[in-house]
């Protein structure tokens, strides 16, 4: 009798679920352990046999190349020359990323403007430009466009602000002049003090009702004190202007060629991904939503600024982050054109004899830290915008 | 092998796991019993792999010992690596056909090794992907303009044989720059192919001269940078501008468009290069490209070998691998080396010696108009000095 009970209780092992999943568990993990195993000894088993370099040693060996657009001297060891792929790289990402947002959500709110021509000509530009491979936009902006610019020696010269030719496209910069840190110090005092006027508007408009302002009023407070510093100390910021000596191009912000294709390129292509995102989020808001808004008369800006856009971004932003990742996935690309990011620079070494498995291996956790990084930010503004259920 | 080892393993893990989730649902007086268990199944576990780790590396060690050329014999064909961009040395012409000095080294060894000229498998290989294709086994032998370099040789896992082309590394530039010395490209823009011994020259002989280099993949995608004006000078092997000079587009002023600076920076000597460890099949290779060699200086060609079948000199018998006298009677002259005692005979027959190659490709009759020079007999000034047939 009470054996039986027993066996009710307690089920055999094989046939007991907690043990069973935990088995099952342990198996798959040790599986995949086992594969990566297999794999390793795979690859380091047959380098060595072909007598090949296993190790990183390499990383400490001379660069050997000039790398377009650094000062990094040939003989500089090879990871900076690979540090300076990584900053090549993130010079697309942190311009190409705030650019592409900006177009796509633009784009994404003028498919669905009233305005007939307005919403045809966003919706033209998703349908094409969404529907075409990168690396042809690439190859297109790259060959067609930037290619045909004038050449060097014909260069187009805006008022010296800008100048635009074939190789490079320089624009006027900003330089630090004298009296640049005190400068500095100011700015971060009229920030706080900025700061401190849009929490007093905050509270004054919590106590009295009346409206705030506290945008306006900051950035008018701001604004005075940083214009007062800046003439006080006597001007400690200076344009920069572009200047073409010769074939040298001095002064101002020079970006190669290449970078612009691949930077208008990228983010043409991935702003029409954001811009449809942005538009299926707004019709995801439900349509009460507006509804309302009209019934207590918001203008239409009003009505997107506080009623729809809140509540549509909040859908948004998971699949735009997506679309991040896959822009900066996609700077690879620029390989096909020679700009020199971390994959153009990884293939150039690898080409020069570097030994290409550890090269790859790098490569890859180069973008996934990009990646992880990348995802984290967004994350944490993601979590800021969610709804909060009291 | 691998498969037999994965699931030796993962037997002695289950084992191993089957032990452990007993001796958690058991008492404490059954735990020893299971810590043997453990213990047994734990040393299954090493010996399986260690036996398996032994065979393994035997088996890894056989095809290195001689394996390459029984290899390609059984398979019929050759695959070689080769460039398709370079006109005179590896090209694809109008039919689709791959023409070129090196592309006739291919065709000679499929003769010497296979009997047919014709059975090659041409792998089409950037500057960057050839040493990794030589590695991976993708190619058995790699006849691309490849410079024979110390660190190919040692850190690339590479054999280079024979010499084909003694070439020497040249600027090309548009013949209405201005240009007359590499002295005066201050400033300039190079565009040189990236991955490629060429990129180091350049590298250390403009290290004086402030420059950019713009790298690029292939040949053509710097054609189209040139064309533009984006780049002001195109590095490269001498051969290899003289090559793409010659096909330079009529509606780009043809050929005279280009001059060829006479400065020469760098010693490029190019030949075929086969993976270290089968030194079997480097000889064979090596012997073979020795073979078109000899025959220009036994001043035997396509046209002609027929008629020594009844030749009286011994070494000339030798080396065709007609009948000679022996102590046992009569038989060809084998040297040892795994091929036909006619090898060369094909080879001769089937492709020519080396000067039919080279004038037929890139010698002064052919659109490069590459003199000799050094790649003469050492009868006439040149390097070429094979060793004996006997």
């Amino acid at each position: 009798m009470t054996a039986v009970e027993e066996t009710r209780h307690r089920p055999r092992l094989w046939r007991d679920v907690r043990v069973l999943r935990a088995v099952i568990q342990v198996l798959a993990g040790a599986a995949v352990l086992i594969i990566l195993y297999v794999l390793w000894f795979n690859l380091t088993n047959n380098l060595r046999a072909a007598g090949l370099p296993t190790g990183f040693d390499f990383l400490t060996q001379p660069l050997g190349v000039d790398i377009p657009g650094s000062d990094i001297s040939p003989s500089a060891p090879i990871w900076r020359g690979l540090l300076n792929a990584v900053k090549n790289t993130l010079a697309l990402v942190v311009v190409g990323i705030p650019l592409l947002t900006l177009i796509g959500v633009l784009v994404g709110v003028a498919r669905l403007s009233t305005n007939w021509l307005v919403a045809k000509a966003a919706g033209l530009y998703v349908e094409i430009i969404r529907n075409i491979p990168p690396l042809l936009i690439i190859f297109f902006v790259f060959n067609a466009v930037v290619l045909r610019f004038p050449v060097l020696q014909e260069s187009l010269n805006i008022s010296d602000l800008v100048i635009v030719n074939n190789r490079y496209l320089a624009m006027v910069g900003f330089t630090a002049q004298p009296n640049f840190g005190p400068f500095l110090a100011i700015i971060a005092v009229a920030l706080l003090i900025a700061a401190g006027v849009w929490w007093w508007r905050t509270r004054r408009s919590e106590q009295t009702g009346e409206h705030h302002h506290r945008f306006l009023w900051a950035l008018g407070v701001f604004s005075a004190i940083s214009l007062i510093g800046f003439f006080a100390l006597g001007g400690p910021i200076g344009l920069s202007r572009p200047i073409l000596d010769g074939r040298a191009l001095e002064g101002g912000y020079t970006g190669l060629a290449a970078y612009w294709a691949v930077l208008a390129a990228l983010v043409l292509y991935t702003a029409s991904h954001v811009a449809e995102i942005v538009r299926g989020s707004i019709l995801a808001v439900p349509r009460g939503q507006s509804e309302a808004a009209n019934a207590i008369a918001l203008t239409s800006f009003q009505r997107l600024r506080y009623v729809v856009m809140p509540q549509a971004m909040r859908i948004a932003i998971p699949p735009i982050i997506s679309q991040y990742l896959n822009f900066t996935k996609n700077t690879s690309l620029a390989i096909a054109i020679g700009y020199a990011e971390m994959t153009r620079i990884t293939f150039q070494l690898i080409g020069n004899g570097q030994p290409a498995p550890q090269m790859i291996f790098l490569l890859m956790g180069g973008y996934l830290i990009f990646s992880l990084i990348i995802s984290l930010i967004v994350n944490v503004v993601n979590r800021r915008m969610q709804l909060v259920t009291r | 092998m691998k498969a037999s080892k994965l699931f030796a393993a993962l037997t002695a893990l289950m084992l191993v796991l089957a032990a452990c989730t007993q001796a958690a649902d058991t008492t404490t007086t059954t735990s020893g019993e299971t810590t043997e268990t453990t213990e047994a199944a734990a040393e299954e576990t090493t010996t399986s792999a260690a036996g398996e780790e032994t065979t393994t590396t035997a088996g890894e060690e056989a095809p290195a010992g001689g394996g390459l050329l029984a290899e390609v014999q059984a398979r019929g064909t050759l695959n070689c690596g080769v460039n398709n961009t370079v006109p005179g040395f590896g090209f694809v012409d109008e039919a689709g056909e791959h023409v070129g000095f090196d592309i006739d080294f291919c065709r000679a060894i499929a003769a010497g090794v296979l009997g047919d000229a014709e059975a090659v498998t041409y792998v089409d290989l950037t500057a960057e992907q050839r040493f990794t294709a030589l590695q991976s086994g993708e190619v058995d032998v790699l006849v691309r303009n490849t410079t024979y370099t110390s660190s190919r040789d040692g850190g690339l896992a590479a054999t280079f044989l024979t010499t084909t082309f003694y070439d020497g590394q040249g600027m090309m530039v548009a013949a209405d720059s201005g240009f007359t010395t590499i002295d005066d490209m201050t400033d300039t823009t190079i565009c040189v192919l990236s991955g490629t011994t060429t990129e180091l020259n350049l590298t250390a002989r403009m290290a004086d001269i402030p420059y950019t280099p713009l790298t690029f993949d292939e040949n053509p995608q710097i054609q189209a940078a040139f064309i533009e004006g984006q780049c002001d000078g195109w590095t490269s092997d001498k051969s290899q501008l003289a090559g793409v000079r010659s096909a330079w587009p009529e509606d780009q002023g043809g050929p005279e468009a280009l001059v060829i600076l006479e400065e020469t920076f760098s010693k490029e000597p190019l030949g075929p290069a086969v993976l270290d460890g089968d030194s079997q099949w480097a000889q064979v290779v090596d012997w073979i490209v020795l073979a078109t060699m000899q025959a220009e200086e036994f001043g035997i060609d396509s046209t002609n070998v027929d008629t020594f079948a009844d030749t009286e000199d011994t070494n000339i018998r030798n080396f065709l691998g007609l009948p000679v006298e022996t102590e046992e009677g009569t038989a060809p002259f084998d040297p040892g080396l795994g091929l036909a005692t006619d090898f060369a005979a094909q080879v001769i027959t089937q492709v020519g010696n080396y000067a039919e190659i080279y004038d037929r490709n890139v010698g002064p009759g052919s659109p490069l108009a590459l003199e000799r020079l050094l790649n003469s007999l050492w009868t006439d000034g040149g390097l070429h000095y094979p060793p004996p047939y006997r």
